[in-house]
């Protein structure tokens, strides 16, 4: 967990493989206790391993070619990995989403990552890795799992309002008539833990970004005006990001002539 | 004619496969007549109002109201004309006041002005709900008075056509009278109704039609 750059103290190879170790008690505990987790626990600490080091590897080298194009590149990149995820774990939300996530994706976490790089941190060249990729980093992450939870809360709060949302456009509702309820409780459901862990910050728990500041040695007052920075950032983009991604998709659920597609009924399709 | 429909056709692709729900249905309704919809279970007749109200996708025909094809108007104007209240009452969350002024938030009834609180007491006494404030949480409601709040709330909006399907499938001899007396004014008025039926009869209708292997026929008052 330990995201040492250039640190204080630096781990080598003996202290990672120490680390395993206690992963590897936590594999005796499982067996011991037929939990059955042996095997998932073993794949996620290989995983851990290496796809850390790989991203390390990866960053060491696009640092050292500090090229604007491999910069943009990978933030596409990143967005489209987001925008997959996101579409995997919304299961309720209809074909066709995986469009509307990348385009928010793409809109929320350009605007978003190179306000704070060009506008707050005023980094120089505007394209230098090493503050655009983690910055960026940081904003889809977060972004990403409030929109996966909008996406998936609007949906599935559609289908349990099924009869409400029939009866409101026999009544002649347009599609967004029907629909508002869900979305803006979706767009709240999205937003909801972002405001919790502002609120929460430096009290109950240290933020991740300040946490690896200050290990790797920086002061702590700077690494708390940069974690504002952060944690306001993600925030508005989870906010635009959810509102935008229902918005471009809530409509998929209803017909050209507005009417909802039940869940019975899509699956006749 | 005030409302008719020619060669309504829909096939369903639900189990057990593809089959016709609707073959080549026709129909009209006349301003101020009551007409029932009989038939078997699963025979189609909430689909049949469905088509009529154009929620269905994929259901074709031919479809006019006053004498002006489904086409030249817009779905939701269409659907505030011919309005549909489904088997099951759906309330809002929110106050019964709320939820029979619900129309009245749409936009296609933007131009329109909701009824004073009197009217809306006046209602509800009409159909045996007169202890029923209108301050009170719709959630509160017991399924039969929710159903009458939503018949309301459709009646109240003074369409063309009321589709109501098995509008006293939850309750009892004497609410079922008073639904029935509020839907006899109504087509008094000049309304046209299409009723789902199951069970009791009652002369309000002029018509019986049964809907049975995806056709419609008339089989007398």
């Amino acid at each position: 967990m330990n995201e040492l750059v250039g640190g204080v103290i630096e781990i080598g190879w003996p202290q990672l493989l120490l680390s395993t170790g206690f992963v590897v008690v936590v594999g005796v505990l499982s067996l011991r206790l037929s939990l059955g987790l042996e095997r998932d626990l073993a794949i996620a600490t290989i995983r851990t391993f290496l796809q850390l080091v790989a991203l390390g590897l990866v960053l060491r080298w696009v640092f050292g070619i500090d090229s604007p194009w491999l910069v943009l590149a990978i933030l596409v990149f990143m967005m489209a990995a987001a925008a997959q995820t996101i579409v995997k774990r919304a299961p309720d939300a209809p074909p066709g989403i995986l469009g509307s996530s990348m385009a928010t994706m793409l809109l929320t976490g350009f605007t978003v990552t190179f306000a704070v790089t060009g506008l707050i941190v005023q980094v120089e060249p505007w394209y230098r890795a090493q503050y655009v990729i983690p910055i960026a980093g940081m904003v889809l992450g977060n972004s990403m799992n409030g929109i996966a939870l909008a996406l998936e809360r609007t949906f599935a709060d559609l289908d349990a309002r099924a009869g409400e949302v029939l009866a409101l456009t026999a009544l002649g509702a347009t599609p967004w008539e029907a629909a508002g309820d869900s979305v803006r409780v979706a767009i709240r459901a999205g937003l909801i833990p972002t405001i919790n862990a502002m609120a929460a910050a430096g009290i109950v728990f240290i933020p991740g970004m300040m946490t690896g500041q200050v290990l790797a040695g920086a002061d702590p007052l700077a690494a708390a005006y940069y974690q504002v920075v952060v944690m306001l950032m993600v925030s508005a983009a989870t906010a635009f990001g959810s509102v935008l991604a229902v918005l471009l998709s809530f409509r998929k659920r209803f017909t050209a002539d507005g009417v909802y597609i039940e869940k019975g009924y899509r699956t006749q399709l | 004619m005030l409302l008719s429909a020619e060669g309504l056709t829909f096939t369903s692709h639900a189990d057990p496969g593809p089959h016709v729900v609707l073959e080549r249905v026709s129909l009209g309704l006349e301003a101020g007549e009551i007409v029932d919809v009989r038939g078997p279970s699963g025979s189609g007749k909430t689909t049949l109002l469905r088509a009529l109200a154009r929620l269905l996708p994929d259901a074709v025909g031919t479809l006019t109201l006053a004498g002006r094809p489904a086409a030249e108007y817009a779905p939701a104007e269409w659907r505030s004309r011919v309005t549909l209240l489904p088997q099951t009452a759906a309330m809002r969350p929110g106050t019964v006041r709320e939820n029979l002024l619900l129309p009245w938030d749409l936009k296609v009834r933007s131009a329109g002005h909701p009824p004073p609180d009197g009217a809306l007491e006046q209602a509800l006494h009409d159909v045996g709900l007169a202890e029923i404030a209108l301050g009170r949480d719709a959630s509160r409601l017991s399924v039969g008075q929710a159903a009458r709040v939503a018949l309301l709330r459709a009646v109240l909006t003074r369409p063309d056509v009321l589709l109501l399907d098995e509008p006293d499938a939850n309750l009892d001899d004497e609410s079922s009278a008073q639904v029935s007396a509020m839907t006899g004014r109504f087509a008094a008025a000049g309304g046209a109704i299409l009723r789902v039926r199951h069970q009791r009869g009652d002369v309000a209708a002029a018509r019986t039609l049964r809907l049975v292997g995806g056709h419609l026929t008339e089989v007398g008052p």
